[in-house]
């Protein structure tokens, strides 16, 4: 029996590697056609000079890296993409982290508030920032009343008018956006830490954030690690949220990279410079992937 | 101790519930505010200082997106540009998944790192030469052009997750098929994918909802009003009629319900896929 079936299998081995191809070929097609080739011109079009359609005039060799690396503006709207990832992906894992800790307490409803807390990340994106947009409206907008009607604040800012107050309220949509993520993620984490981790410590009397650092830390450490480069991956990318909702404005003060990018290429038509900050951008998500593709078959060993 | 243990129980699930409660009202928020601005007329909406529940509820906005404002129009465009990528991207994905699964081949690990990074490939990054491509290509401002790239970029996910899929079916159920004379393609049809449903409905899913949210190849390939999805022409609505919110939300509304209700479907799973060995789905 074991005999018949491995036989046939090594003498079909190559006709298999044959078949595997043949399978791969239209995914790989596509994949080269429409991500990998638009990719390998970008990067011509950083080493060339570019006319106002995107086509190639010729080469420019590293000319145009010069330009925009010697140019102001590509540093601030570099800082304020890695500043804009830092403190959005912190401010998701922490409220994450409390939110997932709150599912995982036993409490009437606590299906349905899983449900609802979902809810920012099953929404549309580009529809959810439209919504935001009114929301943040100073004069008919609710936000500006209800801070005003709990006492939080008595004199609340026109929140997209002014360069910091724009930012915060666009880094606070991303983190609603990517808060929900994080919290399914840190509480399937929590759910399969064993019971008696915990059972064993209550009678060494542990408190409940000697537990919290001891157990629930330490066993949902890789996913941690996951879900943050996953996050940093989505956030360092995110268009949506700043593009519809202040489109980088007011006067480019809000723009990161990744909008940057696009106002040089379809606004400004100065195609060479996109596609440098294009192949940058490339470089930096390029790396956070691959930490995250190492970690993420680190934990399918794991497992 | 075990008194500790009880009274933490009691004065902390509370304090738990409530902090729940603020939590959530500060997360739907957004939600709310959609909601009592659909419901009330023009003239309830710019009342200074605004008010949270109007005075008088209506649904008349209800109608008026669907008569006046073209909403049937970028649904349609919506669902054919869903529908037809996520169409594309099984075709694409099924035999690629399968192939990652199944089969032994020179390369096998090097293609499962190749899917996995391309997952993570900036659209933004690519879409300033593509705009070239699809002109030469001829797909500017047409479906198709959205139904490929679209299909293109949810495919490494897809892939991903149905060869997931496909590993966790036992080889020898396929073994059996072939003794009793089943071609690989007939095991294939009759018994890998029927056994996969699950994890084909993710994809699917997925692949649909992502294409029904995509907006910036939309923004950047679109022209023609009549061929918009949801998400650009509510964008451009906005620009065009700005300061009719009470219209917004309520075509904001009709525009997150399906996605909404398909995510619940798949939402664990999603999870499990995306965050990798640790978490079961």
């Amino acid at each position: 029996m074991a005999d018949s079936l491995t036989a046939p299998k090594q003498r079909f081995l190559a006709p298999e590697a044959r078949l595997a191809y043949l399978l791969l070929l239209p995914a790989v097609v596509v994949l080269v056609g429409f991500m990998i080739y638009p990719l390998v011109y970008v990067v011509l079009m950083s080493l060339s000079t570019t006319n106002r359609l995107g086509w190639l005039t010729h080469f420019a060799g590293l000319k145009n890296f010069l330009a925009v690396l010697g140019d102001g503006n590509f540093w601030r709207v570099t800082g304020r993409s890695l500043i804009w990832t830092a403190l959005a992906v912190f401010v998701k894992m922490s409220l994450g982290m409390v939110i997932a800790l709150l599912l995982n307490v036993e409490f009437p409803g606590r299906k349905v508030a899983h449900m609802l807390f979902i809810a920012p990340w099953a929404s549309s994106v580009p529809i959810s920032v439209l919504l935001w947009s009114w929301v943040y409206t100073p004069e008919f907008g609710l936000l500006n009343h209800t801070l005003r009607m709990l006492g939080l604040t008595g004199n609340p800012p026109v929140w997209l008018g002014y360069p910091i107050s724009a930012f915060i309220a666009a880094i606070w949509v991303d983190i609603w956006i990517g808060v929900p993520f994080m919290a399914l993620v840190f509480l399937a984490g929590m759910k399969s830490i064993p019971e008696d981790q915990y059972e064993s410590a209550h009678i060494d009397g542990v408190n409940a954030v000697q537990k919290f650092a001891f157990i629930t830390l330490p066993g949902i450490r890789h996913l941690v690690l996951v879900a943050t480069l996953l996050s940093a991956l989505w956030t360092f990318n995110d268009f949506n949220v700043i593009w519809i909702l202040t489109a980088g404005g007011p006067v480019d003060t809000t723009d990161i990279l990744i909008t940057s990018i696009y106002k040089y290429a379809f606004v400004y038509l100065k195609f060479d410079q996109a596609s440098v900050m294009a192949v940058v951008t490339f470089l930096i998500l390029t790396g956070i992937s691959a930490v995250y593709a190492k970690f993420y078959f680190a934990g399918e060993r794991r497992s | 101790m075990s008194g500790s243990v009880a009274a933490w129980r009691s004065r902390g699930k509370p304090v738990a519930v409530a902090l729940t409660v603020v939590l959530l009202l500060v997360m739907l928020f957004p939600f709310f505010v959609m909601i009592t601005t659909m419901l009330r007329t023009s003239q309830e909406v710019y009342v200074s200082p605004p008010r949270w529940i109007p005075h008088i509820v209506t649904f008349r906005n209800f109608a008026i997106v669907w008569s006046q404002y073209q909403l049937l129009g970028y649904f349609k465009s919506s669902l054919v540009i869903g529908v037809g990528s996520t169409i594309l991207n099984l075709l694409l994905s099924i035999p690629a998944a399968y192939a990652i699964a199944r089969l032994r081949f020179a390369g096998r690990q090097l293609f499962l790192y190749l899917f996995l990074v391309v997952q993570m490939f900036s659209p933004v990054v690519v879409v300033i030469s593509l705009f070239k491509t699809f002109s030469k290509l001829g797909l500017l401002d047409t479906y198709s052009g959205l139904v490929i790239i679209n299909a293109v970029f949810t495919m490494a996910f897809s892939v991903w997750l149905l060869s997931g899929y496909f590993r966790s079916i036992p080889v020898e159920i396929e073994e059996a098929a072939f003794i009793d004379g089943a071609t690989r393609s007939q095991t294939v049809i009759r018994i890998i994918l029927p056994i996969s449903a699950p994890g084909l409905v993710t994809t699917a899913i997925y692949t649909f909802i992502s294409a029904w949210n995509e907006f910036l190849f939309a923004l950047s390939f679109i022209q023609t009003q009549s061929k918009m999805p949801l998400t650009l022409g509510l964008y451009r609505f906005v620009g065009r009629w700005s300061s009719q919110w009470e219209l917004l939300a309520t075509a904001d509304f009709l525009a997150i319900i399906p996605v909404l209700v398909l995510f619940y479907v798949i939402q664990q799973r999603l999870v499990a896929g995306l965050a990798g060995g640790a978490v079961k789905g």
